[in-house]
């Protein structure tokens, strides 16, 4: 009897099913790729549907700020508070990039969606180093 | 773009919600009922605070 108990225990695992693992060059190559274009992380490693959810969400969200005369903030070491704005910012990745080359975010103080659009600026850059690191997990086998 | 307060709360609530349901969860149905609960969470707390700093005078 004990014997049939150990074999059904050793037959029917509670483990879950092992996870697809991705080398480290490759998974640091993907998380660069998810940085600086937001969802691409995620449709590099088969997630197509959450990977453009994804991308819907930060681009539409960057978008909003920018029209709401939000603030893109730069690289200013005079103001070293302000270095937390410009990281925040640069998790948007490219189109951060975009924006900056274009002249846009150069912020309004005087508009009524200020503080809205420049903490949706924020916002948006912060949950995309989110999604890069769930995609990290991902890659790495941590989650299914 | 002028968008109004509540309007911008609730945009920003619901992709806020919408991505950390998607981390946070790997079912579909988890994810719903978590993306939800944070949505009304974050609006709720809005007006409560928005209620609570009503009387203060600003």
């Amino acid at each position: 009897m004990e014997q049939t108990n150990e074999h059904l225990e050793s037959t029917v695992s509670t483990e879950p099913a092992e996870l697809r693992r991705i080398n480290m060059p490759a998974t640091l190559a993907i998380c660069f790729a998810g940085w600086l274009i937001p969802g691409l992380s995620h449709i590099l490693i088969g997630r197509w549907i959450r990977g453009l959810i994804f991308a819907a969400c930060v681009i539409v969200m960057f978008v909003l700020g920018l029209g709401m005369h939000g603030k893109l903030y730069d690289l200013n070491v005079e103001e070293p508070l302000q270095l937390l704005g410009f990281i925040a910012n640069l998790g948007a990745g490219l189109p951060y990039f975009i924006a900056e080359r274009m002249g846009l975010g150069v912020g309004a103080q005087t508009a009524q969606g200020y503080d809205y659009g420049t903490t949706y600026l924020w916002v948006c850059g912060l949950l995309n180093f989110l999604i890069v690191l769930d995609a990290f997990d991902i890659a790495q086998g941590r989650k299914p | 773009m002028n968008l109004s307060h509540f309007v911008a709360l609730t945009i920003f609530a619901l992709i806020v919600s919408t991505v950390f349901a998607l981390i946070t969860k790997n079912e579909p149905k988890e994810q719903f009922r978590y993306g939800v609960f944070v949505f009304l969470s974050f609006v709720a707390v809005a007006f409560a605070v928005g209620w609570l700093m009503y009387p203060l005078p600003l």
